[in-house]
């Protein structure tokens, strides 16, 4: 009986025009959503490629390791066609520091070159997935009911031998029966696009978290299938029924989610960027104050001069052509600036974790309240399966941290900051005294330094001194006389993408809209088995 | 005739069950809307307090050192939160919204980190904008999907045409009755709103606040109508409400979620703009030829003497250099202007990307403030520059070779903070917001016209019976 009751409603919808106005929703929109979403992953992917062809050269092109710092760019997550989640707002690149552990991720966002564009929103798959389904259920099940207490054909119906359970699995069978082939041609028509799109790269793990995620939509049509039948059995009209059932829609898919984002940003403050850089400007000045008191310490003067150098922030330094003793203040300087700059980095982590926390608090926040819809269940499902949800990034930036903690200990197993291959190339057995320097620079016109001081503090043209000593090239002057550093045994990172059985806390979310359904399901149950159906 | 239909349309919207439920949830929207802007908005002044005193105490403490250690350093504006953002927020939060100059130049403008938390997905402030964006063109939708085929299945349409009314009349009341009856709604919404800001917020009812309040009634009103139309559209084009709600939500879907948030893909594929990385090359190789082109001696740099003759030269250079890349930047600023621009002209197609942008409009917010903002920039930044420079001419210890970017050969005498000229970010003029959106509003009353015109074309040759 329940078999005849399914095929009646099954055959009932399928011609009715709401189930090919459906129908064609979800063959346009579908594509439309994923096409836009393929187009930004090859975006993404073009944009990978430069930055990480870029980040390469600048590993393999530095001469002191003083210079090596690494970057970490993430590749683009081929699952994010389907459901961006936050990555497309938190960079995919890593700059690992001495003086910082990585906070925030860099690099472009969605909205590219063009930061006016950040104003502009964007839907992907899973959010018309979302509108779609939760439509389309509603409009399937909001009379199934009321409409046929009206044409008085329920109660023709339960005049015969048929108990109500019966007639509501029948119902319920037929509909879902209705809806499951458009679910399943949204998911088939997303699966053919990645694959003539070719440039997806989907694995077996990436279509099984697909599989998963049309699982997760059943539950989610089923939630929306319930609630319509739960609002047709207790309203007394159709036209209640939908009236109810729509701008049910409205504030479930729409506005608690908008609710939950705002309520989450007014009640769950995040801390102050501006104050975080603040605290992390003042811990650097104590840094600094503690390296200039290590430099009186130790007798190491705080001024310098170089032939050729280049310094720039996080400690970086690269000198060239200086007298002996010069490259071995350097060396000093080095030996005790850098194991403090690290030690001052571990200080700048507590402020800095204390800011993410609040960040990811408020973040956490939203979906939890966005809980109070289905919607907001299902997008943090799809975008976990997805691996596009902020547990993603953070077990991303976690591993970035651990990379960071490896090379720093690779520095230090190499001793590297209290040896002269920190600031320079040149061999310390080549190293010459200034005088050396100052004949070999003159082609022999002045034995030492004093001589050419003298000389050139009688002469007007202040450029004297440097035109005079620029007379002959030295070898070992200049950084162009000395090959790249070889770094083939510089830890690399390795972005490891979580793996199928790694998805237990979309299972989680899925359960709880599973529960959701069976109470939604249970309540309707109940109301029809109490309904009057005269 | 007309005010008996309207009146007859307007009673049975008001008595419906869809008015009252869309009144309940307008008003508990609209009240957790006020109370959430309340809450941040005085977060987001703190916020914005703290830096502005960094950014006032930074150049107190640079003229104090010296005039031209002020003029070169690189200052960042930030953008006051707006304090009508409950009315429409613009997305402000997500727009540059700072402002990178010093004497010499407006350089840039950036999205200051911490505007927005980046692990949060994108939302919409929930402002009188957003809100009625979403939920009023709904209920618009909800109040006409059935005025014409709900009439016929109720067969009280032919009754109506019996008697001597026409066609027109009937349609034209319909829409009114629609409009008004969520204007009603909409009332309610933006009266308890307002009272919940005015009574907790700390801003007051003010008189530019009350006109932007007014201003925002005539342009929902507008949404309304257009979406009454396409309710009105779905209902003449089909022969049972079932299929008219179908095609009305349809409607809705593509113009108020797909289309308004297609506008990235559209920016990018219509409208490429270059990399930032060409534009930094261009600016590397700019000043590579500078740098090659320069005499011997321009970047000789002796911070002890203001005089060395080298000096002049390596003013000269870095006078060209910044000429080089601000000519170059600022073209591509303009490209970006026009990417955006042209985007937002394109998506107008939907009734609610042209509510959004008159909305900015009225409220004087989002990119219409900042173009303004990026504009009076430019007209201070001249005042700061002529400023420095008499200071410079007073000086007879200066040698007066301007270097934008150093202070080397410029004087060195500290400057009273008091004396030097401050941007304050000027509110926008009824002009300043009405010039740039007036395309906009006659598109949208010209979308209102071509789609009732469609409607009422149909319902002329609809078959009542």
């Amino acid at each position: 009986m329940i078999a005849t009751l399914a095929k009646k409603e099954f055959l009932t919808n399928l011609v009715a025009p709401r189930f090919v106005i459906g129908f064609v929703l979800c063959l346009v929109l579908i594509p439309f959503s994923l096409l836009i979403n393929i187009s930004g992953y090859r975006e993404r992917v073009a944009q990978y490629r430069i930055d990480h062809e870029a980040a390469e050269k600048a590993a393999d092109e530095v001469r002191v390791y003083s210079f090596l710092r690494p970057e970490i760019v993430l590749p683009p997550e081929p699952l994010a066609v389907f459901g961006k989640g936050v990555s497309d707002q938190v960079g995919n690149r890593v700059r690992i520091l001495l003086g910082d552990k990585p906070l925030l991720a860099e690099g472009k966002t969605a909205a590219g070159d063009n930061p006016f564009l950040a104003s502009f929103f964007s839907v992907d798959f899973v959010d018309i997935a979302a509108i779609v389904f939760s439509l389309l259920a509603l409009i399937f099940s909001y009379d199934a009911f009321s409409r046929e207490k009206e044409d008085g054909t329920l109660k023709l119906q339960m005049a015969n031998k048929l108990g109500r359970s019966t007639a509501l699995a029948g119902k319920l069978l037929g509909i879902l029966a209705t809806l499951l082939p458009v679910v399943a041609f949204s998911f088939l028509l997303g699966g053919l696009l990645i694959l003539f799109s070719r440039d997806v790269p989907f694995a077996a793990g990436e279509w099984g978290r697909i599989a998963l995620l049309f699982g997760a939509s059943l539950v989610y049509l089923a939630v929306f299938v319930f609630l319509g039948l739960l609002v047709s059995t207790r309203s007394r009209s159709s036209v209640t029924s939908l009236v109810v059932c729509l701008l049910l829609w409205v504030v479930l898919v729409f506005v608690v989610p908008a609710v939950s984002s705002n309520f989450a940003g007014s009640f769950f403050a995040a801390s102050s960027r501006d104050n975080l850089d603040r605290v992390l400007k003042d811990i650097d000045k104590q840094r600094d104050d503690a390296i200039s008191a290590a430099f009186k310490a130790q007798g190491i003067p705080e001024g310098y001069s170089c032939w050729w150098c280049w310094n720039d922030a996080d400690g970086r330094m690269e000198t060239y052509g200086n007298p002996r003793e010069e490259f071995e203040k350097f060396r000093r300087r080095a030996a005790v600036s850098e194991p403090i700059r690290l030690e001052y980095a571990d200080k700048k982590w507590a402020p800095a974790k204390a800011y993410l926390d609040s960040l990811a608090r408020q973040a956490r926040a939203a979906e939890r309240l966005s809980f109070l819809s289905p919607t907001g269940l299902f997008r943090t499902a799809a975008a976990a399966l997805c691996r596009t949800d902020l547990a993603a990034h953070e077990r991303r930036m976690e591993l970035a941290r651990r990379y960071r903690e490896t090379f720093v200990a690779w520095l230090r197993g190499k001793q590297i900051f209290s040896s002269f291959r920190w600031i320079t190339p040149a061999d310390p057995a080549a190293f010459k005294t200034e005088d050396e320097l100052v004949t070999l620079r003159t082609g022999g016109e002045f034995k030492t330094a004093r001589e050419l001081e003298d000389w050139a503090s009688k002469q007007t043209d202040a450029r004297a001194h440097w035109i005079k000593v620029s007379q002959v090239k030295v070898a070992g002057d200049r950084p162009d006389d000395f090959p790249f550093l070889d770094v083939s045994d510089m830890p690399r990172f390795e972005a490891r993408a979580a793996a199928l059985s790694e998805a237990g806390p979309a299972g989680l979310w899925v359960m709880l809209l599973l529960i959701e359904a069976v109470f939604l399901f249970y309540a309707g149950y109940v109301a029809f088995i109490r309904y009057d159906v005269r | 005739m007309f005010r008996t239909v309207l009146r007859r349309e307007l009673l049975h919207n008001l008595y419906s069950l869809r008015f009252l439920i869309s009144l309940a949830l307008l008003i508990a929207v609209f009240t957790a809307g006020a109370v959430s802007f309340v809450r941040s908005h005085a977060a987001d002044m703190e916020k914005f307090r703290e830096t502005r005193g960094q950014y006032l105490e930074n150049m107190r403490a640079l003229a104090g050192r010296n005039a031209s250690e002020l003029a070169v350093r690189r200052q960042t504006y930030t953008l006051a939160p707006q304090t009508s953002g409950f009315i429409a927020d613009a997305k402000e939060k997500y727009l540059p919204n700072a402002l990178v100059y010093s004497a010499w130049n407006v350089f840039s403008f950036q999205n200051r980190s911490g505007s927005a938390n980046p692990f949060l997905e994108k939302f919409d402030e929930l402002s009188w904008t957003f809100i009625s964006a979403l939920v009023l063109s709904f209920v618009a939708l909800l109040f006409t999907f059935d005025a014409v085929a709900g009439e016929k299945e109720a067969k009280t349409l032919a009754l109506s045409l019996a008697n001597s009314v026409s066609r027109g009349t009937i349609l034209a009341a319909k829409l009114a009755s629609a409009v008004l009856s969520v204007l009603a709604i909409a009332l309610a919404g933006v009266l308890t709103s307002l009272l919940i800001v005015v009574a907790l917020g700390s801003e007051g009812l003010s008189a530019p606040l009350a006109a932007e309040v007014l201003g925002f009634l005539p342009v929902a009103g507008l949404l309304a109508a257009t979406f009454a139309a396409f309710g009105l559209l779905a209902s003449v084009i089909s022969r049972n409400s079932n299929v008219s709600l179908l095609l009305a939500l349809s409607f809705w879907l593509v113009f108020a979620v797909v289309i308004p948030n297609s506008s990235t893909f559209l920016a990018k594929t219509l409208f490429p703009i270059d990399s930032a990385e060409t534009i930094q090359k261009n600016v590397d190789a700019a000043f590579d030829d500078l740098n090659k082109n320069a005499p011997p001696g321009s970047w000789m740099m002796n911070s002890g003497n203001p005089f060395l003759p080298q000096h002049e030269l390596r003013a000269n250079l870095q006078t060209k250099r910044l000429a080089a890349e601000k000519g170059i930047r600022d073209a591509y600023y303009q490209s970006m202007f026009l990417q955006f621009e042209r985007t937002r002209l394109v998506t107008s197609v939907s009734p609610v990307a042209l509510f959004e942008v008159l909305t900015e409009a009225v409220t004087g917010g989002g990119y219409l403030r900042f173009r303004k903002a990026w504009t009076d920039m430019r007209v201070y930044q001249e005042q700061f520059l002529s400023f420095f420079k008499a200071l410079d001419a007073a000086d007879k210890g200066s040698p007066h070779w301007f270097n934008p970017s150093e202070n080397v050969s410029t004087t060195r005498l500290p400057v009273a903070f008091e004396k030097v000229p401050q941007f304050e970010e000027r509110p926008m003029s009824f002009a300043d917001r009405v010039g740039p959106v007036l395309r906009y509003l006659l598109i949208n009353v010209f979308v209102l016209g071509a789609v009732y015109f469609l409607a009422f074309v149909l319902f002329v040759r609809y078959d009542v019976r």
